[in-house]
């Protein structure tokens, strides 16, 4: 499977994080492809909480995604606007009461690429949706504006329910996604779908959904981190996983032989050990033009640790 | 070349090729028959499958492109006729293949409960891909039934659910997985399955499925009816052994094999679900792919024997931990070591016995689940670390069980005090804005300041809040399985709508396993009494006297009491007791103090039969042995009297009507008199009523036993209507608030009886807690000699040996 074309473009661009220090956001990482001059901008920018787009998630405890930049409370639309970065979507990562980090990516607008970030939130006891970026996927967007999840149900209402990342497999065939009609027009195939929790203990989960020809990832990952899974902290174990290069990730026996990261090695296991996102780029990522690394936190520890690759 | 037929391309034979290929490429010429129309695929991933978790094409374990590499001749799709073992060959739909050496891997078939309707389209099982394919193409917004519990259905309920369907599990035991879990685990597995948006049934017997041609209804013993689009079931698999029977193998259970898989005949061998080994059947994977290796070295002529090993339990939900190994089932000489955590859903039971860890149940924290087997396996002494097993290979001085993790756990919403409606939030705020005492929480929130039961959990909300800053008074415990006494007992199982008593031992975290001879009565008593109608009673967590509904007596006999309204009887009723006393040889006949009439030295075994007698004759149970009411007495009133003032007689009888069966904490005797000279002795009574001129004096909270104690005036009302419904709602109250064994009158010297007056002068509280009472009287009020006098429950009366006969010889 080593032969996969990637040459197509990718659903996502960038893809930042934000680190609390000293009362403000600054910039710990990130990876932008060819916008230099974007990354330039970002590194000389800080938020206050409440500020920006990272401050707003951070300040608001919440998921938000913003499309359209111009008039906005985004601080670099200028910078966004010059590279052709029209929408962005920015994740608070807490643990407990206490905010880690933000992670922000960025999207490029065009008449081709499909896929689908989106935030779900609960409300009178069913997960709808707050806002998701498509790209042009624009009748499954009206789709989702128009589905409910009660818990157990489909991707969002399923990780809801049982409160840890899930991947699914070939959206658009059959009714094993509830969208499933309108996810196969739309060329979507595989689903990440992940708790974001948050102080105040509403409900948010975010899905990403990736499209064969404009992916937003060649690799997803799903690293299990709780001590009560896997013992002794500072180890993960990858429970599911699949890649376009080297197919299933998951151990086939089911028998307990998953792969085992180890703190502070390799990207994974620096999310493990510090509990932050990380981005990466080339080798450290892979030989991936992307990759982007999310903890999840539940009851103030590291719980998982989803990855993707792109 | 050897030719080597194998019949099912399954998970075993599939193992049993890989191993034949790898040692010797060119020893065999393979023909595969398989009945499906495709190869070797990871059947236990099914379930993935399902739920959209993982495609088909990740879970194929050998392609076209395998077979063909391997020179296999595949015939997929074709069922077996028939073996000719004569000539050597099998007769498959398109013709004979010879073989040397001929493998059968037929597998199982799944068990369909023959009950009507399971032949309706729409009735399907859980066992191939095309099933699945099946429950992936249901039509959005289906309604599912889930026959069986077990792994297998509750896999398929989750994936149905996921895939949006409404899902319906029905099960027959008590709990699920019951053949893998106890039932503390069985609570926390269908909990998370709840929260799924699951419903889960246990108890429930399917009586038929109903539909015109296809599936509509699903109908119980219980006479419930389920709407369902389809019907799952996955209650269990039967070996497939037509084949190998037909062809005049040793069939038992399945075709029989020996440690090489060989069966009765030399040139024929057996592995996976259709083989009996030893008497035992295999349906896990772990077995089959040991057989699997061995058959591979005994075609090749090397030595290897199966031997069967223990096994280990994984559900395949994501997000449902659970990990189950050995034998778990309680029994002389086996010790018990629990960890509970109700804040993180953990629950971690080992089972001992012999200083050898015999068994493990596990929920939400199962990182230490293969340790613990490895130690089941190679049964390892664990004497000297017994003290810390149950924290793992990782323990470092790990710490103990929080005793105030119940508390801690509980959300802030959960009502705390009852009699203000405070919830545990508003404490903690109190707390948080420098509330720091009982004083100051009571003061801000109301908090306890009532009834005062909930005092203990005040206390514990404050101490988890404030951590070291608090001293926590010490509360006397229920007993040695928990850390929390009665009254918070009481409060949480309401606060947090425990209705099991597993919900119970899991959310307060108890130490042991199931309680204890002390707690376990208390706790049924608290859990019948809040919730009559989702909770069922458990005679087994009841004292002798209430099991056998008769008093033991120190010989070992039994007082039978029959019922007399008001202690009113009549000549028929009494002929009757007489020809009982005299068929069943009751040596003593007395009368009590309550006006009631005792039968002493009752041999148990003739308890059913009297019960039946005396039940003919209209007399029902006295519940002389219960907690519970037990006597209304009266004095003869204005019938008789020349000084009663009201019809006490006929007041006591319509209050024995109305109350008799329920249960209370402690015994509940009534009495009611006449007039103020008190003939009933109204006034030494948990209720006395004394009648007026102007009415109905009630007193409450007498005694007249180790304490002697008079009633004290809860209230007077004017007709006798206001007097019972005053009556049934301060029984109500008592049953509702107060700590197990204790009587009314020293709950009140706990609530205070300007509490309890408090409250029910609330004409709409007083309206509540009758209503709740008839309620829980509908469940409840129901003569125990008339139930138990039935021939099949007698048996249970009947002695286990007669050493009479024994002795006689």
């Amino acid at each position: 499977m080593d032969t996969v074309l990637e040459t197509t473009r990718t659903f996502v661009e960038v893809a930042e994080v934000w680190i609390p220090e000293g009362g403000r956001l600054v910039l710990s990482g990130g990876v932008y492809g060819p916008h230099s001059a974007f990354a330039d901008a970002s590194r000389q920018e800080s938020f206050a909480k409440g500020e920006g787009l990272p401050g707003k998630a951070w300040a608001e405890a919440r998921p938000v995604v913003l499309k359209g930049f111009d008039g906005s409370y985004f601080k670099r639309a200028e910078a966004a606007r010059a590279v052709g970065l029209t929408s962005a979507v920015a994740v608070p990562v807490f643990a407990g009461q206490s905010l880690k980090a933000v992670l922000v990516v960025l999207c490029a607008d065009d008449a081709v690429r499909t896929g689908a970030i989106e935030v779900w939130a609960e409300a009178d006891g069913v997960l709808s949706l707050d806002d998701g970026y498509y790209g042009a996927a624009t009748h499954f967007e009206w789709v989702s504006q128009h589905t409910r999840f009660p818990r157990g149900q489909g991707l969002p209402g399923g990780v809801w329910a049982a409160q840890t990342p899930i991947l699914m497999r070939d959206l658009g065939s059959g009714y094993r996604f509830v969208r499933a009609e309108s996810a196969g027009q739309a060329g979507l195939t595989t689903g990440l779908g992940l708790p974001v929790p948050v102080p105040g203990g509403q409900t948010y989960v975010l899905t990403l959904l990736s499209a064969r020809g404009t992916p937003i990832a060649r690799r997803f990952e799903i690293w299990d981190a709780r001590a009560a899974r896997t013992g002794p902290r500072g180890t993960a174990r990858l429970i599911d996983g699949i890649c376009e290069r080297e197919g299933p990730l998951w151990d086939p026996e089911n028998a307990g032989n998953e792969r085992i990261a180890h703190a502070w090695e390799g990207p994974v296991g620096r999310v493990l050990a510090t509990g932050l996102p990380v981005t990466e780029t080339g080798a450290a990522a892979g030989d991936y033009a992307m990759m982007v690394g999310l903890p999840i936190h539940r009851g103030g520890e590291l719980a998982h640790v989803v990855a993707w690759y792109c | 070349m050897e030719r080597l037929v194998v019949i099912g391309a399954g998970m075993a034979s599939g193992r049993l090729l890989e191993h034949l290929f790898e040692a010797a490429p060119e020893k065999f010429e393979v023909t595969l028959f398989n009945a499906e129309p495709r190869g070797n695929y990871n059947r236990i991933m099914l379930s993935p499958v399902l739920s959209g978790e993982k495609s088909y094409a990740e879970i194929v374990t050998h392609d076209d492109d395998w077979y063909a590499a391997h020179g296999v001749t595949c015939r997929f799709g074709e069922r077996i006729r028939r073996i000719d073992r004569d000539r050597r060959v099998v007769v498959g739909t398109t013709g004979e293949v010879p073989y040397d050496r001929l493998v059968i891997a037929t597998g199982s078939d799944p068990f369909i409960v023959p009950c009507p309707g399971h032949d309706l389209d729409g009735v399907i099982a859980y066992r191939d891909l095309d099933d699945t394919n099946r429950m992936i193409d249901q039509p959005q917004g289906a309604r599912a039934v889930v026959i069986g519990g077990g792994l297998l259905g509750l896999e398929a309920a989750a994936g149905l659910r996921l895939r949006g369907m409404e899902v319906t599990v029905l099960h027959l035991a008590g709990h699920l997985m019951e053949r893998q879990l106890d039932p503390a685990a069985g609570y926390l597995l269908r909990a998370d399955l709840e929260r799924r948006g699951i419903t889960v049934m246990t108890q429930a017997s399917t009586k038929c499925i109903r539909g015109d041609g296809k599936v509509e209804t699903v109908e119980l013993e219980d006479g419930t009816v389920l709407p369902a689009d389809l019907v799952v079931m996955a209650v269990g698999i039967r070996p497939a052994v037509a084949l190998a029977r037909d062809a005049g193998l040793t069939v038992g259970r399945a075709i029989e094999v020996d440690a090489q898989m060989q069966t009765s005949d030399p040139d024929v061998f057996a592995l996976g679900e259709c083989v009996e080994f030893t008497g035992q059947l295999f349906g896990l994977v772990a077995p089959l792919y040991d057989q699997a290796k061995v058959l591979a070295a005994t075609l090749l002529g090397q030595e290897a024997a199966f031997a069967p090993k223990q096994l280990s339990t994984k559900l395949k939900v994501t997000g449902c931990d659970l990990f189950s190994a050995g034998d778990f089932a309680e029994g002389p000489g086996r010790e018990d070591i629990v960890f509970r955590d109700p804040a993180r859903g953990i629950y971690k039971r080992l089972v001992v016995e012999d200083d050898r860890l015999v068994g493990a149940v596990m929920y939400g924290d199962t990182a230490d689940g293969n340790w613990f087997f490895g130690l089941i396996k190679d049964g390892t002494d664990v004497s000297e670390m017994r003290e810390t097993l149950i924290f793992g290979p990782a323990y470092q001085g790990g710490a103990a069980a929080d005793p105030m993790a119940a508390v801690a756990a509980l959300p802030a919403d959960a009502e705390i005090c009852g009699c203000n409606g405070v919830c545990k939030g508003q404490i903690v705020s109190a707390i948080e804005g420098g509330a720091t005492d009982l004083g100051a929480v009571r003061a801000q929130t109301k908090a306890s300041a009532s009834c005062g039961t909930c005092t203990g959990l005040v206390e514990q909300v404050l101490a988890a809040t404030l951590g070291e800053a608090f001293a926590m008074p010490a509360a006397q415990p229920v007993c040695g399985c928990t850390d929390l006494s009665h009254e918070d007992v009481r409060r949480l199982i309401k606060a947090q709508e425990l209705k099991s008593q597993p919900a119970v031992w899991q959310e307060l975290g108890w130490r042991t396993p199931n309680g204890c001879h002390v707690c376990r009565p208390a706790v049924n008593f608290y859990l019948l009494a809040d919730w009559p109608l989702e909770y069922l009673d458990d005679p087994q967590s009841r004292f002798v006297n209430e099991r056998k509904h008769a008093n033991i007596q120190k010989d070992g006999t039994f007082s039978v009491v029959p019922r007399m309204w008001g202690g009113i009887t009549s000549a028929a009723e009494l002929r009757a007791i007489a020809d009982a006393a005299e068929k069943y040889d009751v040596p003593t006949v007395k009368v009590t103090g309550g006006q009631r009439i005792d039968l002493l030295g009752v041999k148990g075994e003739d308890l059913p039969a009297m019960w039946a007698d005396l039940n003919a004759a209209g007399l029902v149970s006295g519940h002389a042995y219960s907690k519970g009411l037990r006597t209304v007495k009266t004095c003869v009133g204005t019938d008789h009297c020349r000084f009663g003032t009201q019809d006490s007689t006929g007041l006591g009888i319509r209050l024995e009507r109305r109350l008799w069966g329920s249960w209370t904490p402690h015994k509940v005797k009534l009495a009611v008199s006449g007039c103020p000279r008190n003939c009933a002795e109204a006034t030494c009574k948990d209720v006395g009523i004394v009648c007026v001129d102007s009415g109905f004096e009630i007193g409450v909270g007498g005694a007249a036993g180790m304490d002697v104690k008079e009633v004290e005036r809860l209230v007077k009302v004017a007709t006798e209507d206001e007097a019972v419904e005053w009556t049934v709602a301060f029984v109500q109250l008592y049953r509702e608030h107060a700590k197990y064994l204790d009587r009314p009158y020293k709950w009140l010297s706990k609530v205070g009886l300007d509490w309890v007056k408090e409250t029910l002068s609330d004409a709409a509280t007083r309206t509540a807690l009758v209503e709740r009472f008839d309620l829980s009287q509908t469940i409840y009020q129901t003569d125990p000699w008339a139930e138990l006098a039935v021939r099949e429950k007698a048996r249970a009366f009947a002695p286990i040996a007669d050493l009479t006969l024994e002795a006689a010889e």
